[in-house]
């Protein structure tokens, strides 16, 4: 069995990237998909920036509402694509390709995260939109690329997290109502019990309370200042804590619900 | 002969009360076409899911191949390919990519994957498909293309859940034919169906299985040897729903005592009754029931099939089942009628 381990790790990593690859290869058979992808975070970013500019004027630190809220919404991206694997791997599961797969000799561990990379190069793409169209608007990244590239680690382990979590939930129910029910019930409580849209000192102390809670709050208390003013080392050792037990406990739960797939 | 598979007390029980196979041990060899026939709800689907490693056992072995199916998985999949009942293909990749998907996963090497690619696309008739995305694929052609997932790497051993349910005949002749190909070339495959008519054209050896027990395995020769003679089948004339019930017992009764009949089974709308020699055998009863003063709607003579075979061990005939499925899987999807 030891002399195998080496050739089952490179065919695990292989397997990764041919699952990675079938998933972006959609968006070459459907263009529009990935025009709407793209559109998305540009939609959300001209909307909260006009709707929540007057909080500028409640003592507000930060200087522009786009400064403030760029980084919130590269979070915020990561927290409203987590059901986005979900919905691939239900449609799988609907035609009976997953049942096929799990037949194969492929990785488990390779099909759960080639799905989870496959969502992060899409979170990836989906910030760049943002910094270009935010640095037009003359929002600025303070600590420059090292910020950029920490930015996506964070986030990145977040998004495998919340993904994952979310893909453990569809693979065990196996029927898309009630992914979309839990998925809708924790996305917005996450993204309110965090200081994404407003400083946490203008929410109530129950609020300030559950953020500590909240991976989603680590990973924005950490990125914002990267945006903001420079790099703050506490909060971005907290986040990567955090947000990295988090992707490893959401992997763990997904392959678990993978395990159980087949009966 | 070595043995492909080889199944013992094989049982899978969900929600700890729903037996859904129950207690099955069957030995298929090298090169043969082994079919498990039977009603929906039967156990087939959960038996050849436990064969190819989707479905863990609650208790029992099995082996294929000689490796066991909880120990060595990994094992059991590079020689087993798996085609499911459902559709079973991705809409958004085309054809070719859904197949080299496949490859790859089975581990097999660039080359390898384009030329089989290419010689299992002509086999399959898909040539000119290839490129094309599946969601333009026809309801045979996804089977075709399902099925050739299951054969990217050569499997010693080819599963196939139901190959023509749903499928136009000329689709079904065609796949039986491919079927017979790929066992011509030494792939032992082991089939589910609830088609007699897939079982007796293709099977060397079939398992009756209802409830999730075997209740006969043999050849289809054999197991309609069982029935010696033919089967008369007799209706009677439309009366009242109660006095329908009497009369049939009152003409079960009087044929079981005639010494030519060897057996009578109720169905649904008809009486079976097995006799050596049908032609003998009619004008008797036709007499018998005129002389005790009973109708006749119509009387039928025919060859024993599988579905006799069925009807002997069960009481009841396949193809009533189709439908009112029960057991695991429709566990959750059954409705109150």
């Amino acid at each position: 069995m030891d002399q195998e381990a080496p050739i089952v790790m490179l065919n695990g990593l292989w397997d990764t990237w041919y699952t990675l690859v079938r998933y972006l290869r959609t968006f070459v058979h459907n263009p529009f998909w990935m025009l709407i992808l793209l559109i998305q975070p540009l939609v959300w970013l001209v909307l909260f920036t006009q709707l929540f500019q007057s909080i500028t004027t409640l003592g507000f630190t930060s200087g522009s509402y786009v400064q403030f809220f760029a980084p919130g919404l590269i979070v915020m991206l990561a927290v409203f694509n987590a059901n986005a694997l979900a919905f691939r791997l239900l449609n799988d599961i609907n035609y009976g390709v997953l049942v096929k797969m799990i037949a194969t000799p492929v990785n488990r561990y390779s099909l759960i995260v080639g799905g989870l990379l496959y969502i992060a190069v899409t979170w990836v793409l989906q910030v760049f939109v943002v910094l270009i169209v935010s640095f037009l608007m003359g929002a600025r990244v303070e600590t420059g690329v090292g910020g950029v590239l920490m930015t996506f680690l964070i986030v990145s382990l977040l998004g495998i997290g919340l993904t994952g979590i979310v893909a453990a939930i569809a693979v065990t129910m196996k029927r898309p109502e009630p992914v979309v029910l839990i998925a809708n019930l924790i996305t917005l409580p996450l993204m309110f019990l965090s200081s994404i849209l407003i400083p946490a000192y203008l929410t109530p102390q129950w609020i300030q309370d559950a953020m500590k809670f909240n991976p989603v709050n680590y990973a924005i208390l950490a990125v914002r200042p990267m945006f903001l003013t420079g790099f703050d080392w506490t909060a971005i050792g907290q986040a990567l804590v955090v947000c990295g037990v988090f992707a490893l406990v959401a992997i763990f739960v997904e392959t678990a619900a993978f395990r159980r797939f087949g009966g | 002969m070595t043995n492909i598979v080889e199944t013992y007390n094989l049982t899978k029980v969900y929600n700890k009360t729903i037996r859904a196979v129950d207690d099955i041990s069957i030995q298929i060899q090298e090169g043969e076409i082994f079919g498990l026939l039977g009603p929906n709800g039967a156990g087939k689907t959960t038996t050849i899911h436990m064969l190819a490693t989707i479905t863990r056992p609650t208790s029992g072995t099995a082996r294929v191949g000689g490796y066991d199916v909880l120990k060595e998985p990994r094992k059991v999949r590079a020689i087993t390919g798996y085609s499911a009942q459902e559709a079973g293909v991705d809409e958004y990749s085309s054809g070719r990519e859904y197949l080299t998907l496949f490859g790859h996963y089975y581990h097999l090497d660039n080359r390898t994957i384009r030329s089989r690619v290419d010689e299992l696309l002509e086999l399959l008739e898909l040539s000119d498909a290839a490129d094309r995305l599946v969601a333009t694929y026809s309801g045979g052609m996804r089977k075709r293309l399902e099925i050739g997932t299951a054969l990217m790497h050569r499997p010693k051993l080819l599963v196939v859940d139901e190959p023509t349910l749903g499928l136009d005949i000329q689709t079904r002749v065609r796949i039986w034919d491919y079927i017979r190909t790929l066992n011509k070339d030494g792939m032992s495959i082991l089939l589910t169906t609830h088609y007699l008519e897939e079982t007796d054209k293709l099977c060397d050896r079939v398992a009756i299985v209802d409830h999730g027990r075997v209740v006969t395995l043999g050849t289809p020769d054999e197991l309609k040897g069982e029935i010696h003679g033919d089967v008369v089948s007799l209706t009677l004339p439309v009366e009242e729903p109660g006095q329908q019930a009497q009369t049939i017992e009152k003409v079960r009764q009087l044929l079981s005592a005639q010494p030519f009949v060897k057996d009578v089974q109720p169905t649904a709308e008809a009486l079976n009754i097995y006799v050596d020699q049908g032609g003998v055998a009619v004008p008797q009863i036709l007499r018998l029931l005129e002389a005790s003063g009973l109708q006749v709607g119509e009387i039928a003579l025919a060859r024993p099939s599988l579905d006799d075979v069925f009807l002997k061990y069960t009481g009841r005939k396949i193809r009533e089942e189709k439908g009112k499925a029960v057991g695991a899987r429709a566990a959750w999807i059954r409705r109150p009628r």
